[in-house]
C-alpha cells in the first residue's frame, strides 16, 4: 500500500501559520509584499500538503493553484517594471538573508513606491523572525509547484511516484552553484537529487517532511522516462512565453528540443492511455 | 416575514432534533445530504458513513391542529460501501453527496443517492401483508414429500407489522473519473445528470450500462486547469436545459438541443467583480457552492462563501438581488484560508411552493442559519442549538457583532464556533417545515401555528 495517507502533525511552522494569518486579517500595517509573500507561502504549504494525502481534491487544488498564479503574474509584472534580480537560490534557515542585503530584493517591491521601499528595509529588520520563516520563492519553483500537482492529478495510471521529496541529509540544494543541470548527468543523480518541489525547504521546523524516505520505496521502478520532468521545467505553457526568454537569472536550464519533444510525446502517449484505461474501466 | 396568513411574520419554533446527544461526533454520523421528497412526508439523511435515514411524517392528528404530524424513523440502510480502487490505489468514499427523490409513481419511493463515484437508485417499498396458509413446508421449514400432499390449500394475505425494505434497483457506475458534486433529476422523470469536477454525464434511468457525456471541462494538458464545475442542476419545467456552475463564479447555461457536448453555453452568467472587494482570496470566495432553480424556472439562486445571489435567467451580466450571509468573515479571510473553512460547500434553498412566500435559506457558522425575505427585504439569523428544545417556543433571533462595542446578547466574531457549520438545510415542499443539519444533528423546526 503506498505510503501516502499521511497525516500532518502540528508542528512549530503550522502554529506559525496561524499566528500570522490573524496578524494578516487583523494588521492594516503589514506591508504588502509581506501579506503576498504569506499567502503564497501557504498556499505552497497546502499543496505540497494534498500532494501526500491519499486522493486530493481537485476543487481545493485548483483554486490554490489558481492564487498561486494570481500572485505569481503580479510579481511578474513587478519585476518587469523593475528590472530587479529574482533571488535563485533557496536555502534553510536564515543563510537566504545574508547574502541578499545587497541586492535587497528578498520581498518584490511595487515600482515607483519609494517611500515603501525605505519602510521595508527598516521593517525587515523588525520583522525578520517573521521573514526567516516565510520562504522565497522564485517564479519557476511558483509554475513547477503548480504544473507538478496538476499532473498529479491527471490519473495517469502509471503515473511515476513523488520521488519530490528531499530525504534528509540532502540539504544544501544545489542550484546556487551550478547554474546549469545536465539532463544527462542528473539521470544517475536523481534519487537524491533536488527535484522543484524538493527545492522548497519550507523550513527546518518541519521535520515532517525531511523524515519521509519514500525513495526507498521506489527503488525499482524504472522512473527514467518520467523524470527528466522534475529536472528541468515543464514545458512552458503556451500563454507566457515571454518568460523563457525574459529572466536573467534561470535555475535551470531551458530544455533542449529532443528531450522537450520527447516529453510532448510522453504525455500525448499518457493522455492516450487515461483514455483507453477509462474504456477498459467502463466495460 | 410577511405570511401567507395575512402580514404575519413566520415564527420559527423547534420542533424536533434527531441524533446523537454527545458532543463526541463520531465521524460515520456526520449529516453529508439532507432532501424532503416531493410531498414532504418523507425526509431523508445521508451521512459520511454511507447511511440513507429516512423520516417519515405521520399522518396529522386532525383533533391537535396545533402542531404538524412529527418525523419518525422510517427506513436505514447502508448505501454505499468503501471500496477500493484497485488501478489508482486509492480508497473511495462511501460518504454519500447526494440524495434525490423521484416524483412517486406507485406504492414504493424511489430515490437516487450517490457517492464520489457511484449513484444508485433505491426502492423504498412497504410491506404489511404477507401470504399465510402455505401447506407445502413442515414445521422446521423443510419442504414436504410431495406425495403427502393431498388438498390444495390457497395462502391469504394477513397483516403484519409494518416492514419497510429498500432494495438497490440501478446501480450506475464507472462514468466518473472526478468526484461527483451534483445529481439532477431531468423533468422528464426518465432521465437525470451526474456532474463531477470536469464532466457532467446524462444518464436513463433505466440504463446502466452507458451514459452520455454531456459537459466535459478538462483540458488537454491538465496544467492549463483553472476552473472546475461545482455544482450542476436541471430546469424545473424544460427537459432540454440545465445549468452548472464553477470555481471561478460563473454559472452556464446549456441547451441540450444545442449539440451533443454541450461545450459552449447557451448563457454566461457572471457579476464582474467589485474592485474595492479584490483579495488575495477573491477568486476562493467567488467559487459557487451551490446553484438551485426556483420553482417557477424562471430564477435562480448561488451560494457562493460570503453571499447568496438570485439570477434572472433574462439577464446575465448581474444577479437581480445578493444577500450578505455573513459579511463580517470578509476580514477574516486568511484565518479561514489557514484553517481550510474557505472551502466550506455551503448549500441554500428556496422556500416551499407558496407564491406568496419567497425567502431563501441557507447555513453558516457557529449552528447559525440564515433566512432572507425577497418581498420583506428582511433577514433573519436562528441557531440550531440543543438549548433552545422547548416544542413551540419561538426561536429568538441571534445576531453577530462585527466591530465595536458587543451588545447584550450578541456574539462577537472571534467567538464563533468555526467547527459548527450548517452546510445542509432543506424547506418542507408544501409547508413552513424546515431541516437543518448541524455536523451530526438533525433539527426540525416548524412555524408557529395559531
Amino acid at each position: 500500500m503506498l505510503g501516502r495517507g499521511l497525516k500532518r502533525k502540528l508542528s512549530d511552522y503550522e502554529e506559525n501559520m496561524a499566528g500570522l494569518s490573524s496578524a494578516f486579517d487583523s494588521s492594516r500595517s503589514l506591508p504588502y509584499p509581506l501579506k503576498r509573500q504569506l499567502v503564497l507561502n501557504m498556499c505552497l504549504t497546502k499543496l505540497q500538503t494534498y500532494k501526500m494525502l491519499v486522493e486530493p481534491n481537485l476543487h481545493r487544488s485548483v483554486l490554490i493553484a489558481n492564487t498561486v498564479r494570481q500572485i505569481q503574474e503580479e510579481m511578474r509584472q513587478e519585476s518587469n517594471q523593475q528590472p530587479v534580480n529574482i533571488c535563485p537560490g533557496i536555502a534553510p534557515g536564515s543563510h537566504s538573508y545574508t547574502g541578499m542585503e545587497s541586492s535587497g530584493i528578498s520581498l518584490q517591491l511595487p515600482s515607483g513606491v519609494s517611500q515603501q521601499e525605505s519602510n521595508c528595509c527598516d521593517l525587515r529588520s523588525v520583522e525578520d523572525p517573521i521573514e526567516n520563516s516565510l520562504l522565497i520563492v522564485s517564479d519557476d519553483d511558483m509554475s513547477s509547484a503548480i504544473s507538478s500537482i496538476l499532473k498529479d492529478l491527471d490519473f495517469v495510471e502509471d503515473i511515476s511516484p513523488p520521488t519530490c521529496l528531499v530525504p534528509p541529509g540532502d540539504d544544501q540544494p544545489k542550484f546556487p552553484e551550478n547554474t546549469g543541470l545536465k539532463l544527462e548527468d542528473d539521470r544517475q543523480d536523481l534519487k537524491g537529487a533536488e527535484c522543484v518541489f524538493g527545492s522548497f525547504e519550507i523550513s527546518n521546523s518541519t521535520s515532517y517532511l525531511k523524515d519521509l524516505a519514500i525513495d526507498d520505496i521506489f527503488e525499482d521502478i524504472d522512473t527514467s522516462m518520467y523524470d527528466s520532468d522534475f529536472c528541468c521545467p515543464p514545458l512552458m505553457p503556451p500563454r507566457s512565453p515571454s518568460l523563457a526568454t525574459e529572466e536573467p537569472l534561470k535555475n535551470f536550464p531551458s530544455c533542449n528540443s529532443s528531450s522537450a519533444s520527447n516529453i510532448q510525446i510522453c504525455r500525448t502517449d499518457l493522455s492516450e492511455l487515461d483514455h483507453i484505461m477509462e474504456i477498459l474501466v467502463g466495460s | 416575514f410577511t405570511g401567507a396568513g395575512g402580514g404575519n411574520d413566520i415564527q420559527w419554533c423547534f420542533s424536533q432534533v434527531k441524533g446523537a446527544v454527545d458532543d463526541d461526533v463520531a465521524e460515520a454520523d456526520i449529516i453529508s445530504t439532507v432532501e424532503f421528497n416531493h410531498s414532504g412526508e418523507l425526509l431523508a439523511t445521508g451521512d459520511k458513513g454511507g447511511r440513507v435515514v429516512i423520516f417519515q411524517q405521520e399522518q396529522e392528528n386532525k383533533t391537535q391542529s396545533h402542531s404538524r404530524g412529527e418525523y419518525n424513523v422510517y427506513s436505514t440502510f447502508q448505501s454505499h460501501e468503501p471500496e477500493f480502487d484497485y488501478l489508482k490505489s486509492l480508497e473511495i468514499e462511501e460518504k454519500i453527496n447526494k440524495i434525490r427523490w423521484l416524483p412517486q409513481k406507485n406504492a414504493a419511493q424511489f430515490l437516487l443517492s450517490t457517492n464520489d463515484k457511484t449513484i444508485k437508485l433505491w426502492k423504498i417499498s412497504e410491506r404489511d401483508k404477507r401470504p399465510e396458509g402455505y401447506n407445502l413446508k413442515e414445521e422446521d421449514g423443510r419442504y414436504r414429500d410431495p406425495t403427502t400432499v393431498t388438498t390444495l390449500r390457497v395462502p391469504v394475505f394477513r397483516p403484519m407489522d409494518l416492514m419497510v425494505e429498500a432494495s438497490p434497483r440501478r446501480i450506475f457506475a464507472n462514468a466518473h473519473t472526478y468526484h461527483i458534486n451534483s445529481i439532477s433529476i431531468n423533468s422528464d422523470y426518465e432521465t437525470y445528470l451526474s456532474a463531477d469536477d470536469l464532466r457532467i454525464n446524462l444518464w436513463h434511468l433505466e440504463i446502466t450500462d452507458r451514459s452520455f457525456n454531456i459537459v466535459d471541462i478538462k483540458p488537454a494538458n491538465m496544467e492549463e486547469l483553472t476552473e472546475v464545475i461545482t455544482a450542476a442542476e436541471f430546469h424545473p419545467n424544460s427537459c432540454s436545459t440545465f445549468v452548472y456552475s464553477s470555481s471561478k463564479g460563473t454559472i452556464r447555461l446549456c441547451d441540450m438541443r444545442a449539440s451533443a457536448l454541450c461545450d459552449r453555453h447557451s448563457k454566461l452568467f457572471e457579476e464582474p467583480e467589485d474592485p474595492s472587494n479584490r483579495s488575495f482570496f477573491s477568486e476562493i470566495i467567488s467559487s459557487i457552492s451551490d446553484v438551485k432553480f426556483s420553482h417557477s424556472g424562471r430564477y435562480m439562486m448561488t451560494r457562493d462563501y460570503l453571499s447568496v445571489k438570485i439570477w434572472d435567467l433574462n439577464m446575465e451580466n448581474r444577479p437581480v438581488e445578493t444577500y450578505q450571509v455573513h459579511e463580517y468573515l470578509r476580514s477574516k479571510l486568511c484565518s479561514l484560508y489557514e484553517n481550510d473553512c474557505i472551502f466550506d460547500k455551503f448549500e441554500c434553498c428556496w422556500n416551499g411552493l407558496d407564491r406568496q412566500v419567497h425567502i431563501v435559506m441557507t447555513g453558516s457558522y457557529n449552528n447559525f442559519f440564515r433566512m432572507f425575505d425577497r418581498n420583506t427585504k428582511r433577514d433573519i439569523t436562528l441557531e440550531a442549538s440543543r438549548e433552545n428544545n422547548k416544542p413551540r417556543t419561538v426561536l429568538k433571533p441571534r445576531k453577530v457583532c462585527a466591530s465595536g462595542k458587543r451588545k447584550k446578547d450578541e456574539i462577537s466574531v472571534d467567538s464563533l464556533d468555526f467547527n459548527k457549520k450548517i452546510l445542509h438545510t432543506a424547506w418542507h415542499p408544501k409547508e413552513n417545515i424546515i431541516a437543518v443539519a448541524t455536523t451530526n444533528n438533525l433539527y426540525i423546526f416548524q412555524d408557529k401555528m395559531n
